[in-house]
């Protein structure tokens, strides 16, 4: 579409837009609101609801707005200067309003319904309608989520457009025609979209609502704060809503660089985590149990233990920006040491220090701008939903789509899947690589095809399942060079990105600057004073070293290594051989046996901060309540643990550590190094059957705890998936009961068979009720398996 | 009787130009002959300057259209015969094909060689079975002698046509909803432009073109523009196959010149009024058209003129009432039928036609109030023009023109609340005002249509 | 129970080839499963479904737009009467009325107790010029009667096919369906 300015005018006020701009958003940019129902500025027009109608010079019909494209010299009159417009729009909330129920008091949208506000603006004052109205059973679930009221709809196709247009998932359709037209679902089923959530904010009536938020407020009690939403590292722009002190709603905010109008149904509806009983607010210190005690207390017993001791510290997704960059300082200046990570995997290589070096290589704005999109080793719609929202946009608007990963994802049927082995990613890539001058015509020849027709407008992004085995990445990113693609290695977590950037990383140093490169770390020294040259350990290696006790501090910093890390036996033993055990966090949980102090953290709702996205763009948090008890910020804790060493940060505020850290984070080229298979060799090709596994976009995390009715509508059964080849070859059937046995330990789990796992791999969602797959991982997240049928298991066996 | 020329009706009555061989016989596929040994663009111009307009309703140039399409798009583009014909009233699409199926497929295969087509369709009304397996037999036999398929009477174009058959919905002939529906979705109608021409079936430039419209494109290349042009009147060339039903005393489809006063059709075609009794009131193109009065005998049916006198030709289906028939029945018949066919995308259709019809409902009844008129004369207003799509016009024209023209007969409903026709109304012991259809559905499901309007 | 039997799967999958793109197909597979079953049931549209690759919503959402595709069970034949303007005029309604009685439609009620007739009021059926029209399994009754009515809904009754006006008439309601899918024709 051309985009040359057209100039016209409207209500006689003059106005110069693109080409191809809607008359109602060339209005609202005079600050001229035209009322509308159906009309939303991320979906396609759809002209159903007839509200917005303008009167267009020379033309004989009223038009609407929403899908009249503006043209030159135009002259367009709204409702402000057209007595016929204003006549046709109450007419119009006339027919609306005819079958719609006078239930304001009890809606939940009471207060902040177009409909109502309109009504009372313009609305005749009794209905000229005699008949009864159209009556529906109500309200009907469509999930644990979402309900429905049929009397209320305006039958705008919001909803129904956005499952179709947006998300794909079309559990929710308009039924029936003319006046027996209604949204409904199909007996049996669940509206079990991760994006459920959205229709709920962009139905401009009461017809569809929340259970969690069902009769909970009224708009006039809350207090709202815009912020970021720290579940992903999406970034997604969210409005939370608090009565009371409490959070009882979330809301997506419309910001087209990052998440456009949505957000998931995790980000949602997963706030009450830090309203549960379980969260401890006060300092705790090992006396004859845990007891209470002030911060100072028992940062100064923490001091002792660690004044001349070996620390390690182990740290969570879900520190802010500043947190990160805190920590990093008081770990290197004042603890000493480098030993400090906080990855689950990923053990070097370019990809991972260009992530750090480097923001923003790739934006949501090139994923939609995109010719070609390569995913690797992501399930985005699990992982980072609202960029898979981005890749299907980008689909819509014509970019091919390509995921290689070792089982199938939600862009199935926009895109092309190449179903690998977890690990043998890199081989594939090759082979890709190959094809760029080879040619041939399978889907590596495909992809490499499309990627270079796509050159500048290719994009690589590469995800976790990449971890484990980093030549990947780099094997990514050198596809990505050779034909000039974009590239991003996407972090999930909310404070990966910003982890990673200020080096809380054991041979990372602000900025991607390596410990063991005197000149590099000298640029960090000559801020921050002398630090270690020795690299560090990483996560796995600090629990290793605990566990031989190595260690005189274990601190954990909003991490459980019992179920985020591979190896719950390694850190069972590590906890226990540990000299002391810190734990930082909102609570205590499984580690509770082994902590000998606890700092209380304030949630992300109750703080100001950054985030840093998967871009490596920062985002704003801010504080929606206070922190509950006598929890605070991370920073502030990491500061007050340097004060009693006895030494000072220099990081009094937020603002002193962004002044501070700025330079250091400032972009900076590396060094370019080769990106073939490099001294490591090649990743081993696994021959036998493995099990891989990552979280699911809701699962058993902590910050999910209390979310009921979105576990309710989300959350799996365990389960492994495997490919019908193998099923058929181990005899297991589809439904039926399959042992999973591996070095670490072995389970009962229902089979799903189908060909959407790679042949040969099986895959088991990390962290689903009634089954920590931990258990079942040797130190990796993808271990040799060995399967075979079982009985259905006894109830207390089941998974 | 006077006896115009009979272009597209001229066989009717001969069973043997229904088979494959008989139409040719009398000439078939000698249009389709001529247009292959011309260029595309030459059957464009030829069609373009017979002036032919489509019969489908709205009158649009036929080779107009077809010039519109583009073919330098890289897609490929296709021609959609809408045989969904249902405007109430309308019968001629239904027995041009039963009678002379050939001549429709003739017509699809020119335009389709027209605009350089190798894929045609053919949208029939679901509850045309007999019909659509006429079709289906004439392609058949088209396909058995080399008129469709890989080379088109031994020419390089290529052409197949499919028979798609609808499943019961009036709104479906509408070109955007027939487009929705034959590409599997809910017959909705989508936003134009981008028209069909340039963006139609998955999305791709297509054709539209009604069964009529399509008859008289073999019969303008075998005989050339200007032999049309000189039937009908210079703006409306051509004949036109007008249905007549209702109280007549020969209801039937009668091909006559455009132009042709309505008398003409009535008294020496269709034998005049029923019984001999008084003319009442007629639509002149189906129930989505304006009704005229005794006083528009002479009105001639051509686009222009019968606009002129306060309606449309629409698609030429004249339905005649007599002074026994009763006009606010008449009207809450018509516009139920559009209450039920709205497709419910938009608002004012979707509620406006219920409205009304439950207005017309309690008038019917004897349960009118004498603010009803003046609400139904503000509605009408507020609903014309005001839909997505043409559908809520054509039911707004019986209201309009039953309040224009038969006033009284609504007044009197209300004064005397009862049916002045049928003597049935709330005056004459009918106790309840009708109830309007309540829909009770098993939920989440279907709730069958005709529970919720009954 | 799976409604397509694997011979009426192949013939789907015929349909669908019909088509550039699979979902145009969706019309037919409804006839397809309604000639199976005398109408779409969920299972039904679930198979549709799967065939086309669209979750269930969205066939149904598709099935209920139209009205000859049936949401619940069907009488073996389905005698439609139009009561539109031009039949209306002509005795449509009392048409209407007479086929009820016959079929023993007690007010509300569509279909039979005994699943022999379903009876429904139609719009315009294109035919105005043989007013008033009655379809049975959509073959064409014209200038039908009230006692012409009876008389059909007698046949059917004993089992004959009543000759229509025009061409040829479908054995009962499948058999109709089986034909608007596309994949029997008139005999
Ligand atoms: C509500 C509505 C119903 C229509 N139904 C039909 C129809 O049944 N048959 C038809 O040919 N055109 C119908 N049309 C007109 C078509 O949209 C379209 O204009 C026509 O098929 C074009 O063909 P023509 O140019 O040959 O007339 C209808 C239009 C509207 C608005
Ligand atoms: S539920 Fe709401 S958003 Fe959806 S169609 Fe109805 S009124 Fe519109
Ligand atoms: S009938 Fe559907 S928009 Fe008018």
């Amino acid at each position: 579409m051309s985009r040359e300015p057209v100039t016209l005018t409207i209500d006689g006020r003059e106005i110069t837009v693109p080409a191809g701009t809607l008359v109602i958003r060339a209005a609202e940019r005079l600050g001229i609101e035209i009322p509308r129902f159906c009309d939303h500025p991320f979906l396609a027009p759809a002209g159903a609801c007839r509200q917005c109608y303008v009167e267009i010079e020379g033309q004989a019909k009223l038009v609407t707005s929403c899908t009249t494209r503006v043209a030159p010299d135009m002259a367009v009159r709204t409702q402000v200067t057209s007595e016929l417009v204003r006549r046709a729009q109450a007419a119009n909330l006339e027919f609306l309003l005819l079958n719609h129920p006078l239930d304001c008091p009890v809606c939940d949208r009471g207060g902040e319904c177009p409909l109502q506000d309109q009504a009372l603006a313009f609305g005749p004052g009794e209905s000229r309608y005699i008949e009864p109205k159209r009556t529906y059973r109500k309200p009907i679930p469509l999930s644990p989520l979402v309900n429905l009221d049929r009397e209320r709809c305006v039958l705008c196709a919001r909803c129904t457009r956005f499952c179709d247009e947006i998300s794909g998932d079309r559990f929710i359709e308009l039924y029936d025609r003319g006046a027996g037209e209604r949204v409904s679902i199909a007996a049996g089923e669940d509206f079990r979209s991760p994006f459920s959530g959205n229709t709920i904010q962009i139905c401009p009536v009461g017809a569809l609502t929340a259970t969690p938020y069902r009769f909970v407020a009224r708009p006039f009690d809350l207090s709202s704060t815009d912020s970021t939403c720290a579940h992903c590292a999406a970034g997604c722009a969210i409005r939370v809503d608090v009565r009371r002190g409490k959070v009882v709603r979330v809301l997506a905010r419309d910001d087209v660089e990052v998440n456009d109008a949505w957000i998931c149904d995790k980000g949602r509806f997963a706030f009450a985590a830090p309203d549960r009983p379980e969260r401890v607010t006060t300092p705790l210190v090992r006396a004859r149990g845990l007891e209470p005690a002030s911060f100072q207390e028992v940062l100064g017993e923490i001091a002792a233990r660690c004044r001349g001791g070996r620390v390690g510290i182990l740290v969570g997704g879900r520190l802010a920006d500043e947190d990160a960059y805190a920590l990093s300082k008081l770990a290197r200046t004042v603890l000493g040491t480098n030993d400090l990570d906080h990855r689950r995997a990923f053990h070097g290589g370019r990809a991972e220090l260009l992530a750090a070096a480097r923001p923003m290589s790739v934006t949501y704005r090139d994923v939609e701008e995109a010719a070609a999109i390569l995913v690797v080793g992501l399930d985005a719609e699990q992982e980072l939903p609202i960029l898979h929202l981005r890749i299907r946009k980008a689909a819509r608007r014509g970019a091919r789509v390509f995921v290689l990963h070792a089982r199938r994802t939600r862009l199935h049927d926009l895109g092309e899947h190449l179903l690998v082995r977890p690990g043998h990613e890199a081989f594939a890539l090759e082979r890709i690589r190959e094809a760029l001058a080879a040619g041939g015509d399978g889907p590596e020849a495909r992809i490499a095809a499309a990627l270079a027709e796509a050159g500048e407008r290719a994009v690589v992004l590469a995800g976790p399942r990449l971890a484990e085995h980093p030549l990947a990445a780099d094997v990514a990113l050198g596809l990505a060079e050779r034909v000039g693609a974009r590239f991003a290695l996407c972090a999930r977590r909310a404070g990966d990105r910003g982890a990673l950037r200020a080096g809380v990383h054991p041979t990372l140093l602000p900025g991607g600057r390596r410990v063991t490169d005197d000149v590099e770390r000298g640029q960090v020294e000559a801020v921050w004073g002398p630090i270690p040259a020795e690299p560090g350990r990483d996560a796995m290696g600090i629990l290793r070293a605990a566990a031989g006790r190595e260690l005189d501090v274990l601190y954990l910093v909003g991490v459980d290594p019992l179920r985020d890390l591979p190896d719950p036996a390694l850190a069972r033993r590590a906890l226990a051989n540990a000299g002391y055990t810190v734990i930082q966090g909102l609570e205590l949980g499984e580690l509770e046996p082994y902590a000998d102090a606890f700092l209380p953290a304030a949630a992300a709702a109750e703080r100001d901060g950054r985030v840093t996205t998967w871009e490596g763009r920062p985002r704003p948090l801010r504080a929606a309540r206070a922190p509950l008890g006598l929890s605070r910020p991370d920073w502030e804790i990491f500061v007050g643990l340097a004060e009693a060493l006895g030494a000072d940060l220099g990081l009094g505020s937020l603002e002193a550590i962004r002044a501070e850290a700025e330079p250091l984070l400032a972009p900076r080229e590396v060094p370019v190094r080769s990106s073939a298979w490099g001294a490591a060799g090649p990743p081993q090709w696994i021959e036998e059957r493995v099990l891989f596994t990552y979280p699911l976009l809701v699962d058993e995390g902590r910050l999910l705890e209390g979310a009921t009715e979105l576990k309710a509508a989300l959350e799996e059964e365990p389960f492994a998936e495997i490919h019908r080849e193998d099923a058929e070859a181990l005899g297991v059937a589809d439904g039926g009961w399959v042992r999973v046995r591996t070095s670490a330990g072995d389970a009962v789990v229902r089979a799903r068979v189908g060909e959407t796992v790679a042949p040969g791999a099986v895959f088991v969602p990390f962290n689903q009720p009634g089954l920590p797959v931990a258990e079942l991982l040797a130190g990796r997240f993808t271990v040799g398996v060995h399967l075979e049928p079982a009985a259905e298991p006894a109830a207390e066996e089941v998974a | 009787m006077s006896d115009g020329p009979r272009i597209i009706t001229a066989h009717w009555g001969d069973e043997r130009v229904i088979p494959y061989e008989g139409y040719v016989r009398v000439g078939g596929y000698e249009g389709l002959r001529r247009a292959l040994a011309m260029s595309p663009e030459e059957v464009i111009a030829e069609v373009k300057a017979s002036g032919l307009r489509g019969r489908g309703g709205a009158g649009f140039p036929t080779g107009v259209k077809w010039s519109f399409v583009p073919q330098d798009t890289g897609k490929p583009t296709y021609v959609v015969c809408n045989f969904d014909e249902s405007e109430p009233g309308t019968f001629n699409n239904r027995e041009l094909v039963e009678r002379e199926p050939h001549q429709v497929l003739e017509g699809i295969a020119i335009a389709a060689y027209a605009i350089r087509s190798n894929l045609a369709f053919i949208y029939c009304r679901g509850e045309f079975l007999w019909p659509g397996s006429v079709l289906r037999r004439a392609l058949e036999e088209a396909y058995e002698h080399g008129v469709l398929g890989e080379r088109v009477l031994g020419t390089d174009h290529r052409l197949d046509v499919v028979l798609h058959r609808g499943a019961g919905a009036y709104i479906c002939g509408e070109e955007t909803a027939l487009l929705s529906s034959l590409e599997g979705y809910r017959g909705q109608p989508r936003q134009r432009p981008p028209f069909p021409a340039i963006e139609g079936l998955y999305a791709s430039p297509t054709v539209i073109n009604n069964v009529e419209t399509l008859c008289f494109v073999p019969h303008i290349l075998r005989n050339g523009a200007s032999w049309f042009t000189s039937i009908g009147t210079e703006r409306s060339p051509g004949t036109k196959v007008f249905s007549i039903s209702g109280k007549v005393e020969r209801p039937g489809n009668y091909e006559l010149p455009m132009g042709t006063p309505f008398r003409v059709l009535l008294e020496e075609h269709a034998g005049g009024v029923l019984g001999g009794r008084a003319l009442k009131a007629w639509t002149p193109g189906g129930s989505s058209t304006p009704m005229l009065t005794a006083e528009h005998l002479d009105v001639a049916l051509d686009f222009e003129s019968v606009q002129q006198a306060g309606s449309m030709l629409g698609t030429g289906a004249v339905m005649v009432m007599d002074e026994t028939d009763c006009m606010v029945e008449a009207v809450r018949r018509m516009v139920r039928f559009y209450a039920h066919e709205s497709c419910g995308k938009c608002t004012p259709c979707r509620e406006g036609t219920w409205w009304v019809s439950r207005v017309l409902d309690r008038i019917e009844a004897g349960y009118g109030r004498p603010e009803d008129l003046p609400l139904l004369e503000d509605l009408v207003p507020n609903l014309l023009f005001r839909g997505f799509c043409p559908l809520l016009d054509g039911a707004v024209s019986p209201v309009a023109s039953g309040l224009r023209h038969f006033r009284e007969e609504f007044e009197r409903h209300i004064e005397e609340r009862r049916c002045p026709f049928t003597g049935r109304g709330s005056a004459t012991g009918v106790a309840e005002p009708p109830a309007p259809p309540a829909p009770q559905e098993p939920a989440p499901g279907p709730v069958p249509l005709s529970e919720v309007l009954g | 129970m799976a409604v397509l039997t694997p011979e009426l799967r192949a013939q789907a999958e015929a349909i669908v080839a019909r088509y550039p793109r699979p979902r145009s197909a969706i019309l037919p597979l409804l006839y397809l499963v309604q000639s199976v079953e005398g109408w779409v049931s969920p299972e039904g549209l679930r198979e549709v479904a799967e065939l086309l690759g669209l979750r269930t919503a969205e066939v149904e959402a598709v099935a209920t737009f139209y009205t000859m595709i049936r949401p619940r069970p069907t009488g073996r034949h389905v005698v439609n009467v139009c009561t539109n303007l031009s039949c209306a005029l002509r005795g449509g309604r009392d048409v209407y009325a007479a086929a009820r009685e016959a079929a023993g439609l007690r007010p509300g009620e569509e279909s039979s107790a005994d699943g022999l007739f379903t009876v429904r009021e139609e719009e315009c059926l294109g035919a105005c010029d043989g007013a008033p029209v009655m379809q049975v399994d959509f073959a064409n009754h014209e200038r039908v009667t009230p006692e012409r009515a009876r008389e059909l809904l007698d046949a059917l009754r004993r089992g004959e096919v009543p000759a229509p006006s025009r061409g040829a008439a479908p054995r009962d309601f499948r058999h109709a369906c089986r034909i608007l899918a596309g994949v029997e024709d008139l005999a």
